[in-house]
């Protein structure tokens, strides 16, 4: 299940002439229960944040080498998250360090 | 919590290397033929035994010209469940990993092109592979998929925690089932050792004293990976000594005593280790409850070479 969250809504007050425009940009989160990510694949817009939350009961390690979009979140406790944002479009692959059966995918639109 | 330890009901076979009986007879004779070693003195069989639950009783593997190798020889038992194989998890698949012995220099020394040719060379091989892979050739491919097939056939025999699980409350002895509880709770084995195989396939650097990096050499950026390496089931764990993946510790008492202590801390030890303060009692009761997971397996037939 994929879990969308409107807590890391960033409101962008814009002034144009006259008007006000507000943008809205949705936080995707991505939990760990079980030894699973809550999702096998995911797609987000280039500078979108992703959230990897730990809501398992064990530490996991969270990273990908992605050429371009690595990142390695380390020894990542249960009740913790971290947010990604990724700057090259294109397939990511992330995986858990620990728990091999941990992979999903996030693709990247410019 | 009992439920999370029931046996599954069928082996997973992989959908592009799916089990026949023809392929299981083939790959186990493939696994007791000494002939895949460039001396014809070694045989996968060698260092993963049926005698010795499928592993070879040694703190450390002997490979070609008798050299000590670097680490111990895993059981095979149950690899049909692995998600990576070897320690370090470097081979994706059973098959990969079943031609990586054959070929390392360390251990049976065989380069490939020479094995098709041995095995060819064998008459009495050719009707067997006919068999099992119509109009292929004698290939990598498929004397790896025969023996990765005949693997995934060893699966521990059902043991007195099995009887228990399935609700024989006199399966086990009082003692092995507090130990069950500690083993859930205070002493966190079951966040690695997990499921019915008591493995969830994962790596940690459980702080034994070893410079070996393990997974540390296929991720060398990640520090909880250094020393790391792969957890093993518990399966038939009495006759599995000695222990860990240097073989370094002899008895299931002392297995105990290593994360009751928590071993060498270091950046990349894993967060799970760390000193337990079990109890005398509680370390007793987690052998007794940990000897309930061998069982009083059925003989293994050794097949005939063909010739």
């Amino acid at each position: 299940m994929r879990l969308v969250s409107l807590a890391g809504v960033v409101m962008l007050g814009m002034t144009l002439g006259s008007l006000s425009a507000v943008a809205l940009t949705t936080t995707e989160v991505i939990g760990q229960q079980g030894r699973k990510f809550s999702a096998a694949s995911l797609s987000v817009r280039k500078g979108q944040p992703v959230t990897f939350l730990n809501d398992d009961n064990v530490p996991h390690n969270v990273l990908s080498l992605s050429v371009g979009n690595e990142f390695d979140l380390g020894s990542q406790l249960p009740g913790t998250s971290t947010d990604v944002s990724f700057t090259v479009a294109g397939e990511v692959e992330v995986i858990c360090a620990i728990h091999p059966r941990m992979k999903m995918t996030v693709n990247v639109a410019q | 919590m009992k439920a999370d330890y029931r046996r599954p009901d069928f082996i997973p076979f992989p959908k592009d290397n799916p089990f026949t009986p023809e392929k299981a007879a083939l790959g186990k004779i493939l696994y007791f033929d000494t002939r895949l070693s460039e001396n014809s003195a070694q045989s996968c069989a060698g260092c993963h035994s049926p005698g010795f639950a499928w592993g070879d009783g040694l703190s450390l593997g002997i490979g070609h010209g008798m050299e000590k190798l670097a680490r111990r020889s895993p059981s095979i038992v149950n690899v049909a469940w692995g998600e990576t194989f070897m320690w370090d998890g470097r081979a994706p698949t059973l098959e990969a990993q079943a031609l990586g012995p054959i070929q390392s220099a360390g251990e049976m020394n065989m380069p490939i092109g020479q094995l098709i040719a041995r095995l060819n060379s064998i008459s009495g091989y050719q009707p067997l592979f006919a068999a099992s892979f119509p109009g292929q050739e004698i290939s990598a491919d498929t004397v790896a998929n025969a023996i990765a097939t005949f693997e995934r056939t060893i699966v521990s025999d059902r043991a007195p925690f099995d009887a228990w699980i399935a609700g024989n409350e006199k399966a086990i002895s009082k003692e092995a089932k507090r130990g069950f509880v500690t083993f859930n709770t205070k002493g966190m084995c079951s966040s690695c050792h997990e499921g019915w195989n008591f493995t969830n396939g994962g790596f940690h650097d459980i702080g034994l004293a070893s410079a070996d990096l393990g997974r540390g050499e296929f991720m060398p950026h990640v520090p909880k990976m250094q020393h790391a390496f792969k957890t093993p089931g518990l399966r038939e764990i009495a006759r599995r000594g000695p222990y860990m993946h240097d073989g370094s510790v002899a008895t299931l008492e002392g297995v105990i005593e290593h994360y009751d202590s928590g071993g060498i801390e270091r950046t990349s030890r894993s967060d799970l280790i760390k000193p337990l303060g079990l109890t005398a009692e509680e370390k007793t009761e987690l052998v007794a409850f940990l000897n309930t997971l061998t069982s009083y397996p059925s003989p293994t037939s050794i097949p005939m070479l063909p010739q």
